[in-house]
């Protein structure tokens, strides 16, 4: 065991809170977040101190380059892994300090995710996918059926409950795939790339329903690449080289 | 996540691939199928045996020339022939007299054959022995027909014979055998009584014999040495202290014959116990042999769900990523997966044991009764769920630690 004369109190730091200013108020708060991965000989900074708060009921577009870090990004906002440095806080939680099972807690509680692929159980109907985030909620089976069956009328497929994603369309898929994002009332709706597979009709069809959603006071953060899609938004952060190169409301 | 959903899950997985669980299934088993069924065939040779040791009559003991031992092998058998001496009438009264833990104590001779007719039928070979009265009352002999022998007819050696279903059968096929007058070795002797027919035991047939007095038996047939030896079988007053009364009578007889403390006896005593611990002895080892054979099906059976089970992880890690990205926690996925490999083996299991359960049948009706042994499913089946355990935990680990950013991204 190390004696305690060798632990040094470290020094503040920017961005560093002090313990009674910690929460902050904002959904979401990120302060100086690093991530680095070791590559070989030389660290790979994916991103460099990037710091911004998201208020409630806001509508935000990531865009930026492949390679930006924007990927990284969208990972951490959504739960799926943790910073190397800095700090971030959703809904007054700090998930930084998290371990694996805290997060996914947190990702079932607070997000809910829309992927570019959709990414739906194949063998499961459409009824079974929404109910999924449910099951690790513990909701009761009776009570998760109401809630799909709503989630799943709120995107106007009811009468697609019992079909599979195979038997769908690319845009009913991604409507079930948000009627899953949506069913366990999330604190965010976080979508990478929505409209990534789907053709422009079906895009804008898919865009006008993240329109609508907002409007009904949910928080939606849409990482995308495409321009069109993040001028909906009205708020654009860009990103550029793992930083934060302009943050600009549009609306 | 409930315990109710792991196991719906675990289902509909296995169902989503009926075959593949099928064919994974099949060294489970059969190795569950051989295992129970093996179990199951001693099982009812056991209580074959048994029941057909109850059969022969109530509990008793044996004293006779040779032991058990004394047929271990060719110098044990010359030093007996040299050592043992044959009983007789007055080693049987040495032993009435003095035994106080024994109830009823009776002597025979051994069975030689001979050639038994009614005029014209004629059966060659035919075993005739020769017992006390009392032997009747000891082996709790079941008469069909008329009685067994009184003492005063063995005493007078009266020509008078006890005989079994198939004789009475064969030399009286249209009437009864009792007052009947039957024909052997040229001696004429009446028959008084006829045995309850008992079928065979493992092929021998038991109902073709003829019992005579023993004195009559001695008279007409010979002294009472060699093939016909004299022997004395006695039973217990209370069966809970049998092994001191046979204990009695071997201090007895070794006291009669004179034996110095550490000396061998010089005179053999069979009991029950001897036979079944003979059969226990040799059942062990094919039990032991029947039971570890299966066995490697079963090991090897659990290497096969394992390796499906790695197989099913690698196909299932986009699906592993989607339910960690929905919330699913390490242990949710480990005890999906774990829940998945317990539940297919104990299908292999439960379908080994309905398997056991058929063969079981299909032997009892055409061989010997056969037991399908409680133990032997729960052994079977709970094994089969430990391999699922065994076999199905690396692969669940494999599956919780996967990092659902990269499991997301595989196709």
């Amino acid at each position: 065991m190390e004696s305690p004369a060798t632990i040094e109190p470290r020094a503040l730091e920017h961005g560093d809170l002090l313990a009674h200013d910690a929460v902050p108020a904002a959904l979401i708060s990120m302060r100086d977040i690093w991530k680095t991965y070791e590559m070989g000989e030389e660290p790979l900074h994916a991103l460099r101190g990037v710091s911004f708060d998201v208020q409630r009921g806001e509508y935000l577009a990531i865009i930026g380059p492949s390679g930006s870090g924007k990927s990284t990004l969208m990972n951490l906002i959504g739960c799926l892994d943790t910073p190397s440095q800095g700090r971030y806080w959703i809904n007054g939680k700090l998930v930084s300090e998290m371990d694996d099972d805290e997060l996914a807690h947190i990702r079932n509680k607070e997000i809910g995710f829309v992927f570019q692929t959709f990414n739906l159980l194949a063998r499961a109907t459409a009824l079974h996918n929404v109910e999924l985030p449910l099951i690790y909620a513990g909701i009761s089976s009776a009570d998760r059926h109401e809630r799909a069956k709503n989630a799943l009328s709120s995107v106007e497929l009811s009468d697609r409950m019992m079909h599979r994603p195979n038997e769908l369309s690319g845009g009913q898929r991604q409507r079930v795939a948000i009627a899953r994002a949506l069913v366990n009332h999330p604190s965010l709706l976080l979508a990478d790339e929505p409209t990534g597979a789907l053709d422009s009709h079906t895009s804008i069809e898919i865009m006008n329903l993240f329109e609508r959603l907002h409007a009904e006071g949910n928080t939606i953060i849409v990482v995308t690449h495409e321009p069109d899609i993040a001028s909906r938004a009205h708020r654009v952060i860009a990103i550029r080289d793992g930083q934060i190169e302009k943050d600009e409301k549009i609306r | 996540m409930k315990f109710i959903e792991t196991l719906k899950l675990a289902a509909a997985a296995i169902w989503a691939h009926k075959l593949r669980s099928a064919l994974t299934l099949l060294g489970m088993i059969i190795g569950v199928a051989a295992v129970v069924v093996v179990v199951s065939l001693i099982q009812g040779f056991n209580n074959y045996i048994d029941e057909k040791i109850a059969n022969i009559g109530a509990k008793s003991y044996t004293i006779g020339r040779f032991g058990f031992d004394d047929f271990k092998d060719l110098d044990a058998i010359a030093a007996a022939q040299r050592r043992n001496k044959e009983l007789d009438f007055d080693d049987y009264e040495f032993l009435r007299t003095r035994l106080t833990l024994t109830d009823k104590l009776g002597a025979g001779g051994r069975p030689s054959t001979a050639q038994i007719k009614r005029g014209s039928e004629t059966i060659d070979d035919v075993p005739v022995d020769g017992t006390m009265a009392i032997v009747g009352d000891i082996q709790k002999v079941d008469v069909e027909d008329g009685r067994y022998f009184l003492d005063i007819e063995d005493n007078s050696a009266a020509r008078v014979a006890y005989v079994g279903a198939d004789v009475a059968n064969k030399l009286f096929p249209s009437s009864s055998a009792v007052g009947g007058e039957i024909d052997i070795n040229g001696l004429s002797y009446r028959v008084i009584g006829v045995a309850t027919a008992k079928g065979t035991v493992f092929g021998i047939p038991q109902d073709n014999f003829v019992t005579l007095p023993l004195r009559t038996y001695r008279q007409n047939f010979g002294p009472l040495v060699r093939q016909r030896s004299f022997y004395i079988v006695g039973t217990a007053k209370d069966d809970k202290h049998f092994d001191d009364a046979v204990d009695e009578a071997r201090q007895l007889m070794r006291i009669r014959r004179g034996l110095k403390a550490g000396e061998k006896d010089n005179f053999g005593i069979f009991t029950p116990d001897l036979i079944t611990g003979l059969r226990d002895q040799l059942f062990g080892v094919i039990y032991i042999v029947a039971v570890v054979v299966p066995g490697i099906a079963l090991v090897v059976g659990g290497i096969v769900v394992m390796n499906i089970m790695l197989v099913s992880v690698t196909e299932r890690t986009k699906e592993i990523g989607i339910r960690k990205a929905l919330g699913a926690r390490r242990k949710d996925i480990l005890k999906q997966f774990l829940v998945e490999a317990v539940v297919l083996s104990a299908i292999g299991g439960a379908t080994g044991v309905l398997i056991a359960w058929l063969l079981g049948r299909i032997v009892t009706a055409v061989l010997i009764p056969t037991y399908l042994s409680v133990w032997a499913v729960v052994i079977a089946v709970s094994v089969s769920g430990g391999i699922g355990i065994a076999a199905g935990i690396f692969p669940a680990w494999k599956a919780s630690s996967l990092d659902p950013i990269e499991a997301l991204r595989a196709d």
